[in-house]
This record gives structure tokens, C-alpha cells and sequence, in this order.
């Protein structure tokens, strides 16, 4: 009961009885998409769901916590890439994959909470901190692109440089693989279960905080909160929620290379949360799904044009819509509502 | 002999490695310590001003005539960027980064569809001379000697001119400028065409030594960044000067003995280490040790 209150907070979008039927209705089309697309389209689904973790993150981090990064992509990429090694040494045995998987997790927050101990014990303004993430992807991304040589090698698997890590095993809990339409219905489920914790964590005590640290850092440390602590604390979350998505990734495409690490998908997930409505996961994670399917759309039409139409859309977004395009639908004044959403904490933080 | 030759070589890395981290920082530092806005695109319009003293270049113009029509084109495009977009963002700190994001954003990859992926770059200027077994190029001599000038005269506009006066009143308080007579809106739209200037002047200096390609912008964003994050805040021109050499100090001889790729971890690390020893930055302890020896 409890729970449920919590899920139903005010700390995002959507909490009439409609809303919930809605909602429940786009779940269901999603888990019965294998009867009405084809096993590649539901692939080309998977990769579309796989990136929301990713952006739910980075809008707890950045739309609730008011704390930016640019560098989530990095561990997106450790993950992937910690992944790759661990399984790929451990092909023998079934649970290979999954050791693989909780090792990435955790190296994705210890990472994470070194890298945050440094910026967030040392009281580093709110600027730098986007920068030092953004400077520690590029570097992760040069040091990645020069691991081509044989001596870049761990245990039987090759980094590999820029041709990137080849043959990267799926996901497989004892001898089922994970694979079409089963990875399909993982990624899904994985993503709805990180969007309900999410939704339920920020409705939480933990999100007040979020929020009132976003607020007036000062004010939350005066009334006896530990601001580093907290900081740090949804730093290795969206840490490991960029991992989680990392993980998928490498299981979905078995391969991942340099540039997956590099400036331009480090923009990506801010265009994704900044349409979308940074401050509300329902829509980044709406966001997130239609980006992805529209810039997958114009680069499978082979149009170069797709990374400009982003930088546009982000400019566009940032002057017009400052909230985000799914949140000013959202809080439209439809002729059939009655009450408006009670609007919680105004963000004055960007 | 040698040791001599030796001696002057590490000095003659130094001074580049400085000279770059203190040309690649220069256009965002006045731009950020002025105004407070974190210019994301700098990378991107200092690839500008090397496309436009490239491409000039080879139509047959002399280089150091090349490098200021890339200021002045640049620092115009700065200006209509300004009024355009930067000021709708201004006292909003993450909202100006994510936008100047963007932006840069639609530089390069707009630069990557009208140009192609490389440009024929310019040779460097000036040919070398060697001292023992070791050789120096005289455009990296130059090029120290030029960015020491750019600091001492962005030093003189601010302390000297009217501009530089009205630019740090406004910088102190703007309401109070104001309500003085200093039209503020133009202070910020000529500091950043000022910045965006010299950001594209800088690009034009260093194109010489680079592969120009659209998204060579990115070579810049991490040393450029680092030295302002080593800098801080309080004094961004003594920020940059302290931070570029302290920098420099430690990419040169870890850069000599591991290779470029750990030289700039190894300044990833030092900044790293600086913020957590002194989070305002070295300028902070630069200007109270300064202040404190001419108030005594």
C-alpha cells in the first residue's frame, strides 16, 4: 500500500486513474509486439528500450539532483567493455554472462564512486563537474582507440582499438540464450522494473533530497543532510544504470567500439532527457524510445544529416520548450481534464 | 654541448606544451571568467578560425594576415551567436553548457557534411634550427612568444581601456554597472565576439601544427578545459597563466617518458587532485598571495 503511494507520487507525470489505463495499455502493446512485428523489428525495439536506463540516470542526476553530466556514455562503455572481457574469458561455463554482468555493474560504481569521491568530496562547483565528466569520457574513448596492438590483450580476448571487441557472448542463464524476440522481452522487462524503482525512489524520502539539493544546496546541508554523501550517492546510481544499458547493448550487438565512447553519443542521452523533460522519467523514457527510433530511422535512410537534426532539436528544445516538449504536452490544459497535475517543486536550477 | 642542447630542448617543451594549453584555453577563459558562461562550442570555433586561415591561406594570402581575418570573422560570428541564443541563458549555468552543447554539435557535423572529412593543412611557417642534436622549430618559438603577448594585452585592455572597465564592473555587479550607464547587453555581446575571437585567432595560430578536419575541435575541448578548471574562477587570466605552466610542468616530463596519451591522463589526474586540495582553483591562491604582497 505503502509502495503504492509511492509510485503514484507527484514527482513525475501521470497519476489519474486514465493515466494508469493508458499506461498499462502501451505496456501490453509493447509485450505483445512479437504478434505484429517481425523478429528484426522487435531487435531494432530492443535497442530503442535498451538506452532508457541510461537516461533515467541522467534525469535523476541531472533533471532531480541538478547535477550534469556529459560522461554517461562512459560507463555505458566500461560496462560493455568489462563485459566482454569477463565473459568472453569464461565461454566454457554457462554462467559466464552473468558473472560478466555483475562484474561490469560493479566496476561501473566502483568507477564511479571514485571518480564522484574526488568531485563531489572536494565541493567542486556545479560547472566543472559536466566538464570533468565530459574530459574523462574523451579520454576513455582515446585511451580505447589505442588498445589495437596484440600486447591489448586480457586473458583470450582482444580490445581491439577502433575495429572495437568482436564476438562478445550474449546473455544466458544457464543454457537459455537470450537472443530475438527472448532478449526482446529481457530488455522490456529490465527497463519497465528500472523505471518503476526509479519512479518509486524519487517519489521517495531519497528524491525530497534530490530535489532540495537541486533547490539550494546550502538550505540541505543546514537542515542536516549530508549533501556529498547524497551526491555521490545518485552519481554511482546513474553510474550503474549507464552500465545496466551498456550491458544490454553489448548483448544485443555482441560488439562494441571506441566511438561508442565518443563525443557524439556522449550527447545523445542529454538531447534524449533534455526533450523529453529532464525532471520527469515517464518523459525521458518516452523521449528516449522516439529519438532513438527516428535517429535510427534517418541513418538507416542514409541520411548524415541525422547528427545535426539532434544538435538542432536540442537547441530548438533548450530555447522554446526549457522544461522539455513531452512535459509542455503533458501539462497541455485538455478540454476533457479536470484537475490539473499538481505541479510539485518548481526547478530553477537550469 | 649537449647538456646545454638537452636543457634547452626540455625548455623548448615546456614552452610549447604551455603555449598550447594556454592558446587552446584563452577565448573560453575570457568568455567564462567575464561572463560566466562555460562556452562548450569553443572546440568547434576554433576549428572555425583554422578553416578560415586554411582556406585562405591557400588562396594565396599571407598566414599572419589569414590569422586575423579568422579573428574578425569569428568573433562577428560570435557576436550574432550571442545575441541569438547565448543571452536567453544567461544566470543559467547548465542550461548555457547543454545549449553551447548543441551547438557545437551542429558546427561539427554541419562542417562534416559541407567540407568533407579532411582539409590539406598548412605547412608550418618558418623553418627550424637545431642546437646540438636537438631542433626547434621557429613557429613553436613564435608561437610562445605570441601567446605571452595575447596575455599581456588582454591584461592592458582590461586594466587600461574603457571597455576593459566597463567589462569589470559589469563582471562585479551588473545591476550596479548599470544603474551607472554601462550598457551591459553590449559589455557581454563584445566579450563573448571578443572570446569567440580569439578562440578562432588561436585555431588559426595552431592550424599549422594540426590535421585540420571538422571535428579536430575536440583535440582542444580537454587540455582547453583542464587548464580552466585548474585556473578556476577568481582571476581567469592569472588562473590561466598559473594553471597552463603548473600544467605544462606535468605533461612535459610525463608526456617525454610515457608518450602524449598518458601525458594527458596525467593532467586529467592533476586537475583532478587540484580540485579536491583547493576547489577554487589555483587563481584563488595566485590572487591571495598577490594581494597579500602588495598589501604588505
Amino acid at each position: 500500500m505503502r509502495l503504492l503511494h509511492l509510485v503514484n507520487g507527484g514527482e513525475d507525470l501521470g497519476r489519474s486513474r486514465w493515466f494508469w489505463i493508458g499506461f498499462a495499455a502501451v505496456i501490453l502493446a509493447l509485450v505483445a509486439l512479437p504478434l505484429y512485428q517481425t523478429e528484426f523489428e522487435a531487435s531494432n525495439a530492443s535497442y530503442y528500450l535498451l538506452n532508457i536506463p541510461l537516461a533515467l540516470g541522467l534525469s535523476m542526476l541531472w533533471g532531480y539532483c541538478g547535477i550534469l553530466s556529459f560522461g554517461q556514455v562512459a560507463y555505458f562503455g566500461i560496462a560493455g567493455y568489462a563485459y566482454g572481457v569477463i565473459a568472453g574469458n569464461l565461454t566454457e561455463t554457462s554462467w559466464g554472462p552473468l558473472v560478466g554482468s555483475v562484474g561490469g555493474l560493479l566496476l561501473c560504481a566502483a568507477v564511479g564512486a571514485i571518480f564522484g569521491y574526488f568531485v563531489f568530496f572536494g565541493r567542486v562547483q556545479g560547472w566543472i563537474v559536466p566538464i570533468l565528466t565530459l574530459v574523462f569520457t574523451l579520454l576513455l574513448e582515446t585511451f580505447l582507440g589505442q588498445t589495437a596492438g596484440y600486447q591489448w590483450r586480457i586473458g583470450a580476448v582482444q580490445l581491439g582499438g577502433y575495429n572495437g571487441m568482436t564476438g562478445i557472448p550474449p546473455f544466458q542463464i544457464g543454457n537459455f540464450i537470450f537472443q530475438g524476440y527472448a532478449f526482446y522481452f529481457f530488455a522490456l522487462s529490465l527497463t519497465v522494473a528500472v523505471y518503476f524503482i526509479s519512479r518509486v525512489l524519487m517519489n521517495a524520502h531519497f528524491g525530497k533530497i534530490m530535489i532540495a539539493i537541486r533547490e539550494d544546496v546550502l538550505r540541505t546541508e543546514t537542515l542536516g543532510y549530508d549533501v556529498r554523501f547524497y551526491q555521490l550517492g545518485v552519481f554511482v546510481l546513474a553510474a550503474m544504470l549507464a552500465g545496466l544499458s551498456g550491458l544490454l547493448y553489448v548483448q544485443w550487438g555482441n560488439y562494441i567500439t571506441p566511438s561508442q565512447v565518443g563525443l557524439l553519443p556522449a550527447a545523445l542521452p542529454v538531447i534524449w532527457v533534455a526533450v523529453g523533460g529532464r525532471n520527469r522519467l515517464l518523459a525521458v523514457a518516452i523521449a528516449t524510445y522516439l529519438l532513438n527510433w527516428i535517429n535510427y530511422t534517418l541513418s538507416e535512410a542514409g541520411n548524415q544529416y541525422a547528427p545535426v537534426i539532434m544538435g538542432a532539436l536540442l537547441l530548438l528544445v533548450m530555447l522554446f520548450f526549457p522544461r522539455g516538449i513531452i512535459v509542455a504536452i503533458a501539462e497541455l490544459r485538455w478540454p476533457w481534464r479536470r484537475d490539473v497535475t499538481p505541479v510539485s517543486v518548481q526547478d530553477r536550477s537550469a | 654541448m649537449d647538456t646545454l642542447g638537452l636543457l634547452a630542448s626540455i625548455l623548448y617543451q615546456f614552452g610549447t606544451n604551455a603555449a598550447f594549453l594556454l592558446l587552446a584555453a584563452i577565448g573560453l577563459v575570457v568568455i567564462l571568467g567575464m561572463m560566466n558562461i562555460i562556452n562548450l562550442a569553443h572546440g568547434e570555433l576554433m576549428m572555425m578560425g583554422a578553416y578560415i586561415a586554411t582556406i585562405v591561406t591557400h588562396r594565396g594570402i599571407p598566414f599572419p594576415l589569414a590569422v586575423l581575418l579568422a579573428f574578425l570573422l569569428v568573433a562577428m560570428f560570435g557576436a550574432a551567436l550571442e545575441r541569438v541564443i547565448i543571452r536567453r541563458f544567461y544566470g543559467h549555468e547548465l542550461g548555457a553548457l547543454v545549449v553551447t552543447w548543441g551547438i557545437s554539435l551542429i558546427m561539427g557535423q554541419g562542417t562534416l557534411l559541407f567540407f568533407g572529412p579532411f582539409m590539406p593543412s598548412i605547412g608550418i611557417p618558418g623553418g627550424s634550427f637545431s642546437l646540438g642534436a636537438y631542433s626547434f622549430a621557429t613557429y613553436w618559438i613564435v608561437l610562445i612568444g605570441v601567446s605571452a603577448i595575447l596575455i599581456a594585452a588582454l591584461w592592458w585592455i582590461y586594466q587600461n581601456t574603457r571597455f576593459g572597465l566597463m567589462a569589470r564592473a559589469t563582471m562585479q555587479k551588473a545591476a550596479m554597472a548599470e544603474a551607472l550607464g554601462v550598457n551591459t547587453d553590449r559589455v557581454y555581446m563584445l566579450t563573448f565576439a571578443l572570446g569567440s575571437g580569439l578562440a578562432g585567432a588561436c585555431g588559426a595560430l595552431l592550424a599549422p601544427t594540426v590535421s585540420i578536419s571538422p571535428l579536430m575541435g575536440q583535440q582542444f575541448v580537454a587540455p582547453a578545459f583542464i587548464t580552466v578548471v585548474v585556473g578556476g574562477a577568481a582571476n581567469v587570466l592569472l588562473g590561466a597563466i598559473g594553471s597552463s605552466l603548473l600544467l605544462s610542468a606535468v605533461k612535459t616530463p610525463v608526456g617525454l617518458l610515457f608518450g602524449a596519451f598518458i601525458g594527458t591522463v596525467a593532467l586529467l589526474l592533476t586537475a583532478l587532485i587540484i580540485i579536491r586540495l583547493m576547489p577554487n582553483g589555483v587563481s584563488f591562491y595566485l590572487q591571495r598571495f598577490t594581494e597579500r604582497r602588495v598589501g604588505a
